[in-house]
């Protein structure tokens, strides 16, 4: 497992002109629109922060897709749909990053349902060859305990990894009146061969503006 | 379900997400959180699994009430109305 990680990563460094950018996201409606629908839900279809992210992650890149795919003989390769790795850790160490498969058609439950069954599958051994290799593009979610910015090393031959840190309560300034709201930095490490800066600036303003209003996730 | 059997479930279902725990080194008075390298997912799995077993679906408006082991076994024996173990109170 480790020398699994460390070809690929080193490959990745090697090979790969990183750009990295980041961008704070104001949570408060998302997550006060996740406790809502919780509240309406039992523990077998709640649904997770995190499933909220990959959504937006998902539809966001349907409209920036030249960070969807592949660099390859020179040149990128866009992919037709949105197969969305996760990075999952994996108990004694290592990590995998199996794929969701058209993360961006599906619905939110079935989102979740997704996440769970493949983290679930990930720890257990229990993954299909397919989930391993197709994946498109990446996300690494460091979840609730961890560091609040995550700057990826992008999974070759794929051209961006989306990166987002703990959720933590900040000061923050709208329109003028300062508030304490839920923020994240979500970050984006992206292939410089395939984009540039601009595009993937705006990819992450779509993603703040899509987490702005979960409802139509 | 006695007050026992509701801590052995949760501590079955905490090994079922992280194998790794051995219920002896965990101080039950401590958050959980601090203790065992658990994430949202596997903690969401750990509440599925209590619903099954014990029959008590935790909303998520109760999660910080149910921090540490004793929180969570002393919550679920309150939902459920398990009799707790030890001499009748007065």
């Amino acid at each position: 497992m480790r020398r699994a990680v460390a070809a690929a990563v080193s490959r990745s460094k090697r090979e790969i002109p990183h750009y990295y950018l980041g961008a704070e996201i104001d949570l408060g409606r998302a997550i006060e629109w996740l406790h809502g629908t919780n509240a309406m839900r039992s523990v077998t279809e709640r649904i997770l922060p995190a499933a909220l992210f990959l959504k937006a992650v998902a539809r966001g890149l349907r409209a920036y897709p030249e960070l969807n795919g592949f660099w390859s003989d020179g040149e990128s390769h866009p992919a037709d749909a949105v197969h969305l790795g996760v990075a999952i850790s994996l108990r004694g160490g290592g990590l995998i990053a199996p794929a969701i498969h058209g993360a961006d058609a599906l619905a939110l439950p079935e989102l979740m349902a997704a996440l769970t069954d493949l983290v679930h599958r990930a720890r257990t051994g229990g993954l299909r060859g397919s989930e391993m290799t197709d994946a498109t593009v990446t996300v690494t979610n460091l979840g609730d305990e961890g560091a609040t910015t995550v700057l990826g090393v992008i999974y070759p031959p794929q051209v961006a990894i989306i990166g987002f840190g703990r959720t933590i309560e900040r000061p923050w300034a709208v329109n003028g009146l300062l508030g304490v709201r839920p923020i994240v930095t979500v970050t984006l490490a992206a292939d410089h061969r395939a984009t540039d800066g601009h595009y993937g600036g705006r990819f992450l303003a779509e993603v703040d503006r899509l987490l702005q209003n979960p409802e139509a996730l | 379900m006695t007050e026992q059997e509701i801590r052995d479930t949760v501590l079955r279902a905490l090994r079922n997400v992280a194998p790794e725990i051995d219920p002896a080194t965990l101080s039950p008075g401590v958050p959980l959180r601090e203790q065992v390298d658990i994430d949202s997912v596997d903690y969401l799995r750990v509440l599925v699994e209590l619903n099954e077993k014990v029959g008590v679906d935790i909303p998520e408006a109760d999660y910080a009430r149910i921090a540490t082991i004793d929180q969570l076994v002393a919550y679920l024996v309150g939902r459920t109305g398990t009799a707790r173990a030890g001499p009748p109170a007065g």
